[in-house]
Parts: C-alpha cells; structure tokens; sequence
C-alpha cells in the first residue's frame, strides 16, 4: 500500500526556485568548472618550457630527496610512576553528574574524551543530551581563560584573593549589600557554601537567575497549591498530552527525561501493545516538540490565552470568560482535545511554555479537573533544576542602580547578555565597587567585572548535585585542572575564611554527614561506592492528589489583558522566542560542536533566522535569506535572514535565543544575533513574546542549511508511515510489506550473500516513531569518530562532514488523488498547505548495504565489505575520485576537502594542541583528498569481540553499542547480530513495521526503520 | 681539445694514485700492536672510559682518533695533572668540560704502552664505527646518524656515477679526436703520439676488451639489471625499517633481563595482555630490582636522575625527576590499528614470533619489517587458537571450517579485511 502523502525535504524543493530546478539537473551540487578550464587560462595559456623542466626538475628532485627520509624518530615516554588505575590504551570510565544527571566519562590515558549517559541514571537512563555531549570539548577550548583576571589584565589567584578579601571586609563594614548571583544551583554542596558565605557576610543574598527562566509555573503553584515548587511531570504516565507552546523533547525543563518518558509511550514495545499516547501541540513556531506532535495547530501567541480558556470551558463545562478563539481548526482542536483528555482522565497531562503566571494557574486548573495531580504531574518530588525567580533579579538591578549594592558575583550567570535590560544591568553594575565573575571562558559579565575568578570546568571539579528531589549524584574530577582555573566553590570559601580548607572536603563531610545515609550508605566504603554507582535515591514521597479551588475569574482577566498586549497590529508581527536545541541559552556558544550541529527543524548551522510563514513571506514579498529588521519599537533592533517555515502561525516569526554573543571565544563571538533583549518583565516575569515590526534591508545572508543537499526525487520508499488507528488493524500498515509487495530477489553476483556473514551480521534498527530528532548522536558521533568541524563558509558548500545527520521530511495530506508522490505535485502546493504540515525525522548514516553500490564503483578497492555485513572504508587506500558518493543511494558519504585538523583556516576548531587531546585515539583522523562515512562504530565492535575472546566466552547481545545508539534518551536506535535470531535488533527487524529505504534498488541495506506512526484519527488524517 | 683529454687524463690518474695512497696510508696508521693495548686498556682504562661510549670520562673512541698530537696524548696519560698545572689549553678545556675532574697518573705506563693503547683505540673505535648499526657513536641519537649516512651515501654514489660517465665520455672524445687527427694528416699524431705511447700501451687490452661488441653489451645488460633491481629494491623498502637500531637513552640488554635472567616479557610490558599497547615500562618496575640491584651502575643512575632519587637517601624528589625519553623502534602508521592483547592474550602468539630474539639482543632493533604483506601473511597461515576458548567455541564458523576440512586461520576468519585494522 503506497503512502497518500508527499514529502519534501526542503522549501527549495516545494517552491521550485528556478535555481534549486538549475542545481537539481546536475549531478553535483556545485558546477564543475569545466568551462572555466577550457576558456579560461587553463588550456591557452602558456607554460614556458624552461618553467616546466625546472619544476619537473625540481619535483623529481624532492620526491627523490623525501623517499630517502630515515626512520623517523617518535619519542615514547612512559609514566615515571604509571597510576595502578591506568593501562595505556585502555579507557577508563568514571562517573560523574552534568546538569543534575549522573555520567560516565571516558578517560584515555588520563584525559576525558567523552561523555557517555549513565545506564542507571534516573532521568535519561543511559541517554545524554548533545550539549552534554558536547561539553567535553569545552575542556579543551583554549579561549578558556588561563588564570585569574584583575582589571583585564592577567594576574595571580594571591593577589585576587588579597584584593577581594580586603575588598569584601571594606564593604561589611560599610554595610552595603552584597548579591550573589548563579543560574540555578542545584548542588547541596554549592548552595551550603554560599550559605555559610552568607554567615561571614549577612549583607549576601543569593539570587538564582535563569536566563530562561520558570518562575511563572514555580509561582503559580504557591498561588493554587501553596508549594512554590516546579513539578516533576511524567510524560510517560500520560495517555494524552496537550502542549501549549511548551518544548518539552527540545528544551523545556528537563527535555531528556521527557523525550525518554514520551517515547516510553510510543516506541515499538509500547505499540506491541497496542498503546500509544496522543499529542496535541498548539505553538506560534514548529519546535522539535510540535513536529513530533500528533496533531499540531499553529496559534499566534496571542491566541495562547483564548485557547487555554476555551480548553478550560470545555474541560469544565464552564464559561470562563475571555476572548473568543478566532480559528476554525484550532477551535475544533481545542474540543477534540478536551473530549480526549476529559475521557483520559487520571491518565492526562497539559503543559503551557509560557512563563506567565496566570496561564500557569489555568493549566494548573485544568490538570486539577482531570485529575493529572499525582499521577501525571508530581508536587510532592518536584524537580529542583530551576528555581529562579525574576523578580528578585529584577530588584537587585534596581538597587545596583541606586547605588544600594556594593559587590556581585557571577557565577554561571551571565545578565549582561541574556537578560532583558542589559544596559540597566551594566550602568547599575558601574555603581557596583566589587564585580567578581567565576565565569570559565569569557563572556559579556565578565568583561563588565574588575575581578575574573576562572572556575574549573566540571570535568575538573568536585561537586554534586540534586536535579530531582530525593536523587543526589555525585561529581568528580576526571582529569587536573588544564589552566590555572580554581572552583568557584574554593574561592568563596577562601573569600569567607571557611572552616573547611578544600573544597573536596566540604563535599566529602557535606555527604558523610548529611547525603550518603539518604542512599543507606556510610563512611569511607559508603563514599568510594558512590564514586563508582554516581547516586543515592531516596525512595521518592507518594505523590498527593491536589484540586484547585481558587477562583479564575482574575486569572482569566490578567490573561485577557495580556493576550491583548500581545496582539499585533496589521502592521507588525508576534515575534516568539525560543530555544534551539543545539544551542539553548547560548552559554556553550564557543562549542562548535554545538554550532554546527543542526537545528533540528530548520537544519540551519551556525546562526539563528527569523523564521515566518510562507503566506507572510509572499504577502511581503521576501525570499529565503533576506535580512529583515526586527524592532521592537522600544529601541532595540536586529537585522537577520528570514527562512520560510512551514507551520509557523502566520503573523508571527519566531528566532532563537542563544546566538549573537559578543564576547565569547572565536568560534561563538558574533554568530547570529542576540534575541534576550526582546523579552520583558510582566508581571514580575519575563515573556518571551513580543510585538514587532519588520522592515527588508535589501541585503541577502545565505544560510548554512543542511537540508536541500539531496533532492527526493520523489521516491515515495523512503519514508513509510501509517496512522495508529490503520496499524491496529494490520502492524505492516504502511509499509507496503504484504500483500502485493514485490520480492527483490538476490541477483546474480550475490546469489549467498546472506550465507557470506558466517560469524556476524551487524545490523541497526531504527525506530523512526521513537527518534524525535533532537540531533544528540550528530553529536556522538562526531566525539566518537573525530568527525571535523567545517564552519559555516563550508557547510554552505555542502561540505558538512557529519558521518549520522537527521533527515526532517514535511508532508502535508494528498487529499485522496491516490497518487504517490510526485515532483509536479509538490508545485500545486499553496500555501494553505504549508500551515498544517506534519515532519518525520529520519535518522541517516551509512546502510552498509550487502550490494554496496559504492565498492562496485571505487577504482581502487578502498571500499569493501566485510564478512560481517559492513562496509569497509580503508582511508589509506582511497585516491579520492568519489565515485562512491556519486553512486551511494543514500548521499552518505562525506569527502574530506582539507586536512581540518591541520589547517589554519580551521583555525577556530579543533586545530590547536589543547583540543586535539579531545580525538579518540581509537579511531584516526582522516586528511584530505578521502572519502569517509559511518563505519559502524568498528573500534567499538572490535573493542568488544576483544573483550569477549579475553574473558573467553561469546558475544552478548547489547554488549556493543554504537555511539549513537549509546546517547539516545528516546532509545530509536537499536544495533546488533542479525545472525542471532534472539538478539534485540533480530526482534526488532521482524517487527511488521520494518521497511529498509530505497528498497526498490536492491542494494540489501543493513539499516532497517520501523515505520512512523501518527495518532490521528480517520477524519484528521 | 687533444691537450684537454689529457689533461683530464692525467688529473684522473693523479686522483686515483692519491686516493690509493691516502687508504693505504689510513691503513698504516692503524696498525700497531693493538693486542697489547687491549689488555692494557682492559686493566687500566675501563674503570672510567668506554670506547664508544661516556662513563665517568669522556668516551675515548671518538677523541684519541680526533686527536693527532700523540706525543700530547701521552703525556696527559702518563700526567695529566702536570699538564693542566702547565696550563696546556687543549688540557684545561677537557679538564673544565669534565667538571674538574682529576683522572688517574699513569706514570707506570711507558711511551711504547701509551702507544699500544692507543692503537687499541682508534683500531676499535674504526671497527665500532664502521660496523652497519649504530651504537659506536658517542651517545648521538639515532635521528641526526641516520639522513647523513644515507645522505652520503647517495651523495657518493652520484659522484661515482657522474666520475665514470666523465670518464666514458673522455673516450669518446679521445677517440673523435683521433679520428679528427687522422683525418688532418700524420704529422701531428707523430708528436702528440710519443708521450703517451708507454701509457697506452699498458691500457691496451683494455681497449681490446672495448672494443669487442659482444662484451660491451654484456656489461651493459649485467649494469642495467643491477641498477634495476637496486632501485626497485631500493623503492620497495621505503619506509621500511627493518633493523632499525636506535640508540637508547638507557643501555637496556635485553640480553641479559629477557635472556641471562629470564624474566617473563610481560613483568616489564605488563599492557601486552590487555592493551593495544604492550608498553614500555615506567620507571618505577625497574627500581622494583633496582632499588637493590647494580646501584652502581652509571646507567642504573640514569634511572634514579630520571625519577629524582637519591640512592644515598633512598628518598624520591618529584621536582628533579624528568620524563625518560626512549626512541621507539616499532613505528606502526597510525592508519593501522594494532592491539597486543587480542595476538598474546588471544592468539598467545610468542614476542619473538615479531620482535624477533629479543633474549639474545642486546639492543633491540626492529626484527620484522612491519609491512602489510609481512601482517597478511601471518593472518593467512596462522591457524585461529579456538580451544579452550567458548568466544570460538561457540562460533559456528569455526565448526563449519572444522567440518570442511579447513583450518580456521586468522584470515578465514575474517582477519585480512581491510576494516579489521583500518579504522
């Protein structure tokens, strides 16, 4: 059965520029300069003989001289003193907590090189984020500063601690107050040291400033509930999940944790089951979390207000009053979501995104009417990872401002660039006499402070952590400090004469005394277990049912009021911040990593956009990459490169935050353009969403997409999809398995190619209803395989060298003409279409097909297959035609235009001593002039059939994972030995909903993917 | 033009004989009674000298044979004292570069004894220096040996080359000049003709042989395939260091460690059961024996200057110590990927069956040529060890190639394919 829907990959591709037509004719994405060589200088012009022989001379000369080179000399110098704990070329792995969730770090020859989730951990299980991911690379950024700061200038941590110290004497007795400032501490260790600073200096308060911050939900349940706490929500106890603007997958709150939760609901068990959970998404702009949505109704966010009302009524049976929902489709939304959630009752869960406190308590509301209060949402162990509250920050800037304030520290926090009033933050921090950051690298607080006290990163610190109420983990350095950094933590102790000398021993009594009893340990052998299991758990509180009893009608009026100051005029447009999940808050913007890792729905690298809808982009007669400028009308202005997005609410554009840092390091300095001024403090909180206006400058900024690289021709067997409601009916729905499939018989040259992989037939699954795109394993990977970082000049060229990308296919419904997909359908497309779309994302790497069509091609024999099933890339063998990624199917293959780690225009990356410690050794680095591409992750495989012939026994399944199989909080990928019918992968291939891409070649591809399937029901399809 | 060949002639001849007598001169000089001097040399000297290496003095090899003033020589042996007292410059300099130490009087020996030893000397130091490996130089590493050898001899060789095509091309002008002579008329070849008659008569048969076509081309052939085969020898090994030998920073004898005492490889290179590197061990295994054994040694010290330690005190100081900079032999491309556990653990293929006798070396050299096709070949005929081993014993393969009358090598196995070790 073929799919009624079209995919495209791309707008090019829909709207059929006359160059994307031109590009789509060629074979490669550039021209050729063919032309160039043939008129140009390359055939008429002259090469005097004299010039020729003399070249010639000279280079049979040099290479004569070059093969006559001696042995060459390679010192080799062992430990003098080798750590008992130490094998020079076996990794260690210790423990350790980023972000409140505990890791494993993988150490070689004592340096971190990186992060893997740790399998016992609570919230991810195993899973880690690409920023976690990335932050090993942060170790080594030599932008980092490299000792202490006094007034810019370098100095020594004896000196700073003398300046500060008579400084904050000087400022006790003068009685002033005194502010430290973080994001959110969650370390029980970290908050009693600024406690006991606080004894020493009583003036101190401490303020914890999210840069995107919570404060709404926080206070809006100590108005309902009286707990002024951020609930920890169970995605995976909900059936039905209606989502007001909230990223949940991508970056609200605790977006591992919940992308686990969610697809717990979702993946190939749970549909074996014949359960699935429903989602319904209202958002302005397409986030990582709407394009995995069921069902997806764009509203402006002045709209938010009105439907969160009218979901109340309709929960209810009341009539709050409020404006009226102007939209068809997202009033029928609203009365097919409340019908769903009401009959899901107990079993239901509504989040809102916004940082409002009266939207908060309707949705508080709204989940007490259905119950949600102790199954789906948790006040009882609430999560502790933000707990900043605006207001307080806000107060501090007006005393800064008064002249009230006499010191402020930094630590993690960086206002001068995130928050909404920079300019009040930097004219009050004049008036301020001591401005001390912990910042580690620079950043645009610490260039406003006389005094930088550079922090350890965490990788070198001790530490802990309490992310969820009742779970600790614990944090331990993995390598010495790389520059003369000290902890943040040392140095406030230091500043405040703590009785504790070191910082390590204040951890180790802090947990002897008050955390390792919580975990049923004690003492020393109590201690030296939690550095090896990373946590202790308290056994979590039951969690109480909580009803609402409060009136709404202010509520509903504040909501009135606010939704009608967020309503744009015919003139301007709704601007909606938002996070990208590459990015977030921009604290990591020197990690290029991070930089050149996709958004997930734009694919863009490297800047943010403005992102508006097609209709609004026609209607203003703007094209891909046109600068607009945004003004808010209130002074503040930026000028950035527009995108069509299909599924932005029209009349409103989204950007995202985290970009345009001007003081950061290198790679980060400048990149996009700052969006935190756009936000404002209403009632006592900051709103993401602004009024706008925009205006075309005329100028036109490409940007680095990944997306149009490969047309789709349209191929209608590379995405498969059915709905929940046809797969209950028939589990291959979809697939187009069964009933008139056609076998692809194996042809002649292959007749026993599946009796050729006698030992192992390496094989991945890929569940594309679990992937939810997020881009973590790009991320992996590339730490894994010491994949380069090309820059933005080069991703433009199409030259990304990502070895695993995320491909986001759109599709919009065919309205039953029966047909398959094709090109001259996509140009009938309207716009009408483009507001209602609906993404698949599909994880892409190297299939390691059995008839690989690129061996077939490569004149030198570097690429071919293994007894095992996998194809085989010798780097040193290839000469660099790249006929194999000419003829790969699937566009896999990445060919490496330069030496990247070894170039100076590379200079930004990892071309440097210090960053270069981050490779694997394991695996080489390529140079230039060769092909490369996923090889299965074969040091792991190999690594572990080694593990198996030492402890002589065979093979367990799930004992080698791949590194992006490894980081997968949402658990899609799945690698394994098909020849073992018991193996998990085995299972998940004979899964009805297996299909393999592009299955009409025959290329017998080694990745299978289970097909997408969508929550809709019959009439919504 | 004719007085231009023979001048060239005659200049040739002239190098030739100078070249002659200047190797039977060098010849000359090292004769003596060399026997004498060794055992003199043996009893007197070896308390603090070397021949090619530095003990407590200087190494002697390298400065007796550099120095030519014998009756100098001499004298410092029998008192160097009094020549430093007589402010000798040549004497004071290697006083002061060898912090002011005193060496032995030797006033016993006589002029005659002095001479036989220093005959010893330069005769052993000619032997060290010329035989193939290195280890003769006086503690120069290896990377500044190597190119200029190389460099030489290549250097050499192109001379020669270019000397006899000089020489080939001089017939053929001679002979074009004759024939230009004969053409002008008798007269003049009469003249020129009496002085080289006598010469060119002792080269005749040479000429003969020259002229005989048959025994021109066999030359040629031999010529053209021994140059061939050079280069193509010469091309095929590039990069290949079989035999390399560098000088150590320590003079470890694996002779006598692996050999005379018999400890086990992996006391020493303990990674070689569970990591991809073998390793070389960290100083502190050696002071395991050595905090007792040969602490007199100067190249045991080397390891106490290395770890900052104080035989005396026997107490460690971390801020003197400094990383010991060995020169590794086997250098693998990094394209390649080797592990040691997975060929002594897994394979329990013996050290020797790459690295070759090391229990008889006592500097190791690189025994295998570490070539791909030298890996291949192994994999293609070492049979897999499956016994006792359930990872293969459960591998159906195994029992399949079993059942087809194969053995199960490492290469059935899958072990030549390019991703094995190509990653």
């Amino acid at each position: 059965m073929d799919s009624n829907k079209k995919y495209w990959k791309g707008l090019e591709e829909l709207n059929k520029t006359p160059e994307f037509v031109e590009l789509n004719k060629n074979e490669f994405a550039e021209p050729i300069p063919i032309e160039e060589v043939l008129t140009g200088g390359g055939l008429t012009g002259r090469t005097p003989r004299r010039d020729f022989l003399k070249a010639l001379g000279f280079g049979v000369g040099a290479v004569t001289l070059a093969a006559c080179q001696p042995v060459p000399v390679h010192k080799s110098m062992p430990y003098l003193i080798k750590p008992e704990e130490v094998t020079p070329g076996v990794p260690n792995y210790y423990v350790s907590t980023y972000d409140g969730q505990a890791i494993l770090v993988k150490t070689r020859e004592g340096r971190p090189i990186k992060i893997e989730g740790h399998p016992n951990d609570i919230i991810a299980k195993g899973g880690a984020s690409a920023q976690a991911q990335a932050s090993v690379l942060d170790l080594y950024d030599v932008n980092r500063f490299q000792s202490p700061l006094k007034d810019g200038s370098q100095t020594g941590w004896a000196q700073i601690d003398d300046f500060v110290v008579r400084e904050l004497l000087a400022i006790k007795a003068g009685g002033k107050k005194i502010a430290i400032v973080s994001s959110t501490v969650t370390s029980p260790s970290t908050l009693g040291v600024i406690a006991d600073f606080i004894k020493q200096f009583p003036a101190t308060k401490h303020i914890n400033y999210d840069a995107v911050s919570y404060t709404g939900i926080i206070q809006a349940n100590q108005n309902s509930f009286g707990k002024a706490v951020l609930p920890h929500y169970n995605f995976d106890k909900a059936d039905v999940i209606v989502s007001f603007a909230a990223d949940f997958l991508g970056t609200w709150i605790s977006p591992e944790e919940f992308t686990r939760q969610y697809v717990s609901n979702r993946n190939s068990k749970s549909l074996e089951e014949k359960k699935m959970s429903r989602h319904i998404q209202f958002e302005a702009g397409l986030s990582l979390t709407g394009s995995n949505a069921d069902v997806r109704i764009p509203i402006k966010p002045s709209e938010e207000g009105a439907a969160l009302i009218a979901l109340y009524n309709a929960v209810s049976g009341t009539t709050l009053a409020g404006p009226k929902l102007n939209s068809p489709a997202a009033q029928n939304a609203i009365a097919i979501a409340a019908k769903e959630l009401v009959a899901a009752k107990g079993k239901a869960l509504v989040v809102a995104g916004a940082n409002d406190v009266a939207t908060q308590i309707l949705v508080n509301a709204i989940n007490s009417l259905l119950g949600s209060y102790g199954t789906t949402i948790d006040l009882d162990n609430p999560s502790l990872q933000y707990a900043g509250n605006d207001a307080d920050f806000d107060a501090l800037v007006g005393d800064m401002n008064a002249g009230a304030v006499d010191a402020v520290f930094f630590l993690n926090a960086n206002p001068v660039y995130d928050y909404y009033n920079s300019k009040a933050v930097v004219s009050g921090l004049k008036k301020v006499r001591l401005k001390v950051s912990f910042a580690s690298g620079p950043d645009e607080t610490a260039a406003v402070c006389n005094v930088v006290a550079p922090n350890h990163h965490y990788l070198e610190s001790w530490g802990d952590d309490n992310a969820i109420s009742g779970y600790y983990t614990i944090m331990q350095p993995a390598i010495n400090p790389v520059y003369d950094t000290r902890q943040a933590e040392q140095t406030l102790m230091k500043w405040s004469d703590n009785p504790a000398k070191d910082y390590y021993t204040y951890v180790r009594n802090n947990w002897d005394t008050n955390l390792l009893a919580k975990g049923g340990l004690s003492g020393q052998k109590g201690w030296e277990q939690l550095l090896q299991t990373a946590f202790v758990k308290e056994a979590p509180k039951a969690a109480g049912s909580y009803s609402f009893s409060l009136s709404l009608g202010a509520v509903a009026q504040t909501i009135s009021e606010h939704s009608a100051k967020l309503a744009a005029g015919n003139d301007k447009m709704e601007l909606s911040l938002y996070q990208s999940p590459a990015m977030r808050d921009g604290k990591r913007a020197n990690n290029p990593w991070l930089q050149e890792l996709p958004d997930p729905v734009s694919k863009v690298t490297w800047d943010n956009f403005a992102a508006m809808s097609a209709a609004d982009m026609k209607a203003k007669g703007l094209q891909d990459g046109d600068v607009i400028k945004i003004d808010n009308g209130n002074g503040y202005s930026i000028s950035l490169p527009v995108l069509v997005q299909p599924g932005q609410a029209r009349g409103t554009i989204s950007v995202a935050v985290g970009y345009g840092r001007t003081v950061s390091g290198p790679v980060g300095t400048n990149v996009g353009k700052n969006a935190f001024p756009f936000t404002s403090l209403l009632n006592k909180t900051i709103q993401t969403n602004a009024v706008v206006s925009i205006a075309a400058t005329g100028d036109n900024s490409p940007l680095a997409q990944t997306q149009t690289h490969h047309s789709i021709e349209g191929r209608n067997s590379i995405i498969k999809e059915a709905t929940f409601v046809e797969y209950k009916k028939n589990p291959a729905a979809g697939t187009g398995n069964g009933e008139g499939h056609k076998e692809y018989k194996p042809d002649l040259f292959w007749q026993n190619w599946r009796e050729d992989k006698p030992k192992y037939d390496w094989v991945m699954a890929i569940d594309l209803n679990a992937c939810t795109g997020c881009g973590a394993c790009v991320v992996a990977c590339s730490a894994e395989n010491n994949v380069p970082i090309v820059g933005k000049d080069e991703v433009r060229r199409r030259r990304e060298m990502h070895w695993i990308r995320i491909d986001r296919y759109y599709s919009f419904d065919d309205k039953g003409d029966g047909g398959v997909t094709r090109e001259h359908d996509i140009s009938r497309l309207k716009e009408d279409d483009l507001d209602n779309v609906k993404v698949v994302y599909q994880p892409m790497l190297c299939q390691h097909c059995e008839h690989a069509p690129c061996e077939t091609v490569c004149p030198v024999l570097a690429t071919v297959h293994s007894s095992e099933g996998l194809n085989h890339m010798a780097y040193n063998r290839c000469v660099g035609t790249r006929y194999c990624a000419n003829n790969c199917p699937y566009k896999v293959r990445r060919f490496n235009w330069f030496n990247y780690w070894n170039d100076s225009r590379f200079d930004n990356y990892l071309n440097n001593e210090h960053t270069q410690l981050v490779l694997n050794p394991d695996v080489v680095t390529r140079f230039r002039g060769v092909m490369e591409k996923c090889s299965m992750c074969i040091q792991r495989i190999q690594a572990g059939k080694l593990k198996a012939k030492i402890e002589k026994r065979p093979l367990r399944d799930g004992e080698i994972k791949m590194a992006c199989q490894q980081t997968c909080s949402a658990n899609a990928i799945i690698f394994g030995n098909q020849n073992d019918p018991e193996s998990e992968v085995s299972k998940a291939l004979r899964s009805e909903r297996t299909y393999y891409v592009l299955e009409e070649l025959n290329v017998k591809p080694g990745v299978g993917y289970q097909t997408k399937i969508r929550n809709i029901s019959e009439t919504e399809a | 033009m004719r007085s231009f060949s023979l001048i060239f002639k005659q200049f040739s001849r002239s190098v030739l004989l100078v070249a002659c007598f200047a190797f039977l001169g060098t010849q000359a000089h090292a004769q003596g009674d060399a026997a004498k001097g060794e055992a003199l040399f043996k009893s007197k000297c070896t308390a603090c000298h070397k021949v090619e290496s530095e003990v407590v003095g200087p190494a002697l090899g390298k400065l007796v044979t550099e120095e030519t003033d014998d009756k100098y020589l001499t004298k410092w042996i029998q008192n160097n004292q009094a020549l430093i007292a007589a402010k000798n410059p040549k004497a004071v300099a290697i006083f002061n570069q060898y912090q002011q130490k005193n060496m032995t009087i030797f006033a016993d020996l006589s002029d005659g004894d002095v001479a036989n030893i220093l005959a010893y000397i330069r005769a052993d130091w000619k032997a060290k220096s010329a035989a193939p490996a290195p280890g003769t130089a006086t503690g120069a590493p290896a990377e500044e040996k190597g190119p200029s050898k190389i460099l030489i001899f290549s250097l050499l060789g192109v001379i020669v080359i270019a000397f006899i095509i000089i020489l080939v091309l001089n017939r053929v002008i001679a002979t074009l000049e004759r024939m230009l002579v004969k053409n002008q008329g008798a007269l003049l070849v009469e003249t020129a003709e009496g002085e080289a008659v006598e010469q060119v008569d002792k080269l005749a048969w040479l000429k003969k042989l020259a002229r005989n076509k048959k025994f021109v081309f066999f030359v040629l052939i031999c010529g053209t395939l021994f140059v061939g085969v050079w280069g193509f020898i010469g091309m095929w090994t590039t990069n290949v260091h079989q035999g390399y030998q560098p000088v150590q920073p320590i003079k470890f004898p694996h002779d006598l460690h692996a050999g005379a005492m018999q400890i086990d490889c992996q006391y020493c290179h303990s990674g070689a059961y569970k990591s991809k590197n073998a390793s070389i061990p960290s100083l502190n295994v050696c002071m395991n024996c050595h905090k007792t054994v040969k602490t007199e040694s100067p190249e045991i010290h080397k390891i106490y200057d290395a770890l900052g330690y104080d035989p005396k005190t026997q107490k460690y100081d971390s801020t003197k110590s400094r990383p010991m900079q060995w020169i590794r032999i086997h250098n693998l491309p990094d394209l390649a990927y080797f592990n040691h556990s997975q060929h002594v653990k897994v394979g329990k293929i013996k050290c020797q069956t790459c690295h070759g006798p090391v229990q008889t070396m006592k500097e190791v050299y690189q025994y295998s040529p570490l070539t791909m096709k030298w890996c291949i070949q192994c994999h293609k005929r070492t049979a897999v060890d499956y016994k006792d081993n359930a990872y293969y014993t459960n591998l159906e393969q195994v029992h399949k190639l079993l059942k087809d009358g194969k053995t199960p090598t490492a290469a059935l196995m899958g072990g030549i394919e390019c991703g094995k070790c190509h990653y």
